[in-house]
């Protein structure tokens, strides 16, 4: 694979007129990647997948080099009609389009120029892959004040027979003090066996909101992994939800950091599994300040030989005091054959904190199915009135009315 | 109605009932009075389609084979059970819950199926005749209720469903005496010519306020003795062991 990389990597920086700063960024991390490889059990953070055997064994060997010279189907893609929204489209990797039809002009920038501070950055190896290999650097930067009307739909789609085994994309965000912007993230695979790995980063100043709500709700063989980087200001609150169910694999990576007294960072999720499908979640909410917040509840329904996974830390430090850390998971193993596997951290040095933590795992109360049966329901109806009673306080936790009954509908929760 | 002939049960080889027999027509209400363990419950569980016990013998109801019928088609013909311990359901809105029940039943009949305002009239007016506070129906099925609203609740499914043929387990269990009349009221409401009932107790109380037409004694999975309602008093003097 090496020689492979080394191949596609040149030919990167030949087409692509990066500048001297860009190239150098690209060059770095693309050293740091070859160094490190891609992650496997020795870390703590993938104790329970090795990404190498799970690409081996879903997509053989990787590519990574894509000239986007053939025709992309942007225009295939349906959109979700539901809502209103403004969009981005990536295809393949690539930025293809960015409108904000709906919001002021004024109010939002994008830029292509990578700012400093973002350079030095050594986060994992797949950040650095990302980094090596994603294409024009773009950030978005919301203007003070300003709430975006709509949502952002993020669109992640693939061509269906992409140049590439391997895409990369990243984008950067920065909410000015007191903006507000809600993202949504969709997935149009349309080709098989591809590793998408999506990077985002966040600068949300103060009293800022950021929700941001990832969907993976349709079924494709595709492997992912995306890693939300989250810096958090005063009083700034950020939302991550996810609905993790449709690919093979796919790791949510989830870093808030609570740099300001009286921010909050909010992370809850649903797995919805199938088959043989592998998902994770991790996160790591630093507490780096007195009276900061997070909450995190995760819910997971697994059939067959489905495998969920939920590592979340919560880290306190020594300055962080009278920090309110929760995190809790339930699941049910709707077969023998599913696992599931939470592993808690918490590492605290502040000693006036309030952190608990909870998981719990088993399968469907047989007595509440009779309970519904003895009441006319058939099995399969009971079965689904009790799983979406066990979905719901997760999925009340949106606090985004409009995509909440999205994903109600995606889910078949009703009313 | 229900023909129960020589109907055995086995809970992992124990013996529960043994050569049970009973006949209830159509407009009847039939109380089954016994000590703890004597199989009450085994035998509410049986008819209404619970897993887990062997049986030998046969039920017929409305001379089709009951065993033949998977629990919820048990519903679907007729047969209601009121649970000892209702269960709590959490995330489930009790009005969905038992709209979707109603519904079910009305589809399996080929009856209309109730939309969401015609099925908020009915329950509004059921609650209000049973003295079932109206907020706890927008609340999680029985999270958080009372052991006595639970109980209300049940009768409450029972008047909204109507079914054929009602078994009560131990209905009267954690109700207070002004609850015990309530819920007394919502069974003699129901009563009606083709209406049947299978009230099982421990105590004669609830007897007082529903009357029985006959009244079953069940010991060791067995009737060992059956009359009418004078029958119940007799136990409440003389306690089980000292029957025969």
């Amino acid at each position: 694979m090496e020689e492979q990389l080394k191949i596609d990597f040149e030919k990167k920086l030949k087409d692509f007129s990066y500048s001297d700063q860009e190239k150098k960024f690209k060059e770095t991390n693309f050293k740091e990647f070859l160094k490190q490889g891609f992650p496997n059990r020795k870390l703590e953070n993938w104790k329970f997948s090795d990404l190498n055997q799970i690409i081996k064994n879903n997509i053989g060997e990787l590519t990574f080099y894509n000239d986007y010279k053939k025709e992309n189907q942007i225009d295939k893609i349906e959109l979700i009609r539901e809502l209103e929204h403004n969009r981005i489209i990536i295809v393949d990797g690539k930025i293809e389009k960015i409108d904000f039809k709906f919001e002021e002009k004024d109010k939002i920038e994008v830029l292509d120029e990578q700012g400093e501070e973002t350079i030095k950055e050594n986060i994992n190896s797949l950040i650095n892959l990302n980094n090596a290999f994603s294409n024009k650097f773009c950030k978005i930067i919301i203007k003070k004040n300003y709430s975006l009307k709509k949502p952002l739909v993020i669109y992640h789609s693939t061509n269906k027979n992409t140049q590439s085994k391997n895409t990369n994309s990243r984008i950067d965000f920065k909410l000015e003090e007191n903006a507000c912007l809600r993202i949504i993230d969709i997935f149009k695979d349309n080709s098989e066996k591809n590793f998408l790995n999506i990077y985002y980063n966040f600068e949300l100043d103060k009293s800022s909101i950021l929700k941001n709500y990832k969907i993976d709700k349709s079924i494709n063989n595709n492997v992912k992994y995306s890693y939300n980087n989250v810096k958090q200001q005063a009083n700034s609150i950020s939302e991550t939800f996810i609905l993790s169910s449709g690919s093979k694999f796919f790791k949510n990576e989830i870093n808030c950091d609570l740099l300001g007294q009286h921010s909050s960072a909010f992370v809850n999720g649903i797995f919805d599994l199938d088959d043989e499908n592998h998902h994770e979640i991790k996160s790591n909410i630093n507490h780096l300040v007195e009276n900061t917040k997070s909450y995190q509840l995760v819910k997971s329904v697994l059939e067959k030989k489905s495998k969920a996974v939920y590592q979340g830390k919560i880290f306190v430090s020594s300055e962080a005091q009278k920090t309110d850390g929760y995190q809790l998971s339930n699941a049910i193993l709707l077969s023998e054959n599913s696992e599931f596997n939470a592993k808690p951290e918490l590492e605290i040095y502040a000693d006036d904190v309030k952190c608990s933590h909870g998981s719990s795992s088993g399968s469907l109360d047989e007595n509440s199915i009779f309970y519904l049966m003895s009441r006319g329901l058939n099995y399969k109806e009971a079965k689904k009135l009790l799983i979406n009673g066990f979905l719901l306080d997760v999925i009340e936790k949106i606090t985004d009315e409009e995509i909440k009954n999205l994903i109600k509908d995606l889910l078949g929760v009703k009313e | 109605m229900l023909k129960i002939n020589n109907l055995s049960a086995k809970i992992d080889n124990k013996s529960i009932l043994q050569d049970f027999k009973l006949e209830i027509n159509p407009g009847e209400v039939h109380a089954i009075m016994g000590p703890n363990g004597s199989g009450k419950s085994t035998l509410s569980n049986i008819l209404s389609g619970k897993k887990g016990y062997d049986v030998t013998g046969e039920v017929l109801f409305e001379n089709k084979d009951l065993f033949s019928l998977e629990t919820e088609e048990r519903a679907h013909k007729g047969i209601f059970l009121a649970f000892q311990y209702p269960l709590e359901i959490p995330g489930v809105n009790t009005n969905v819950f038992l709209k979707t029940s109603l519904n079910a039943i009305k589809k399996a009949r080929g009856e209309k199926e109730l939309d969401a305002i015609q099925f908020l009239k009915l329950v509004k007016e059921k609650a209000k005749e049973l003295k079932f506070d109206e907020e706890k129906l927008g609340r999680q099925l029985n999270v958080g209720f009372s052991g006595g609203e639970k109980k209300k609740n049940e009768i409450l499914q029972m008047s909204i469903l109507n079914p054929k043929l009602s078994i009560l387990d131990e209905t009267d269990s954690g109700l207070d005496i002004d609850a015990l009349k309530t819920v007394a009221e919502g069974v003699n409401a129901l009563r009606k010519k083709n209406n049947s009932f299978l009230i099982i107790t421990h105590y004669q109380r609830l007897l007082e306020y529903i009357k029985p037409d006959f009244v079953h004694v069940l010991m060791n999975g067995k009737i060992i003795k059956s009359g009418g309602p004078e029958l119940a008093l007799e136990l409440e003097k003389k306690g089980y062991e000292n029957i025969n």
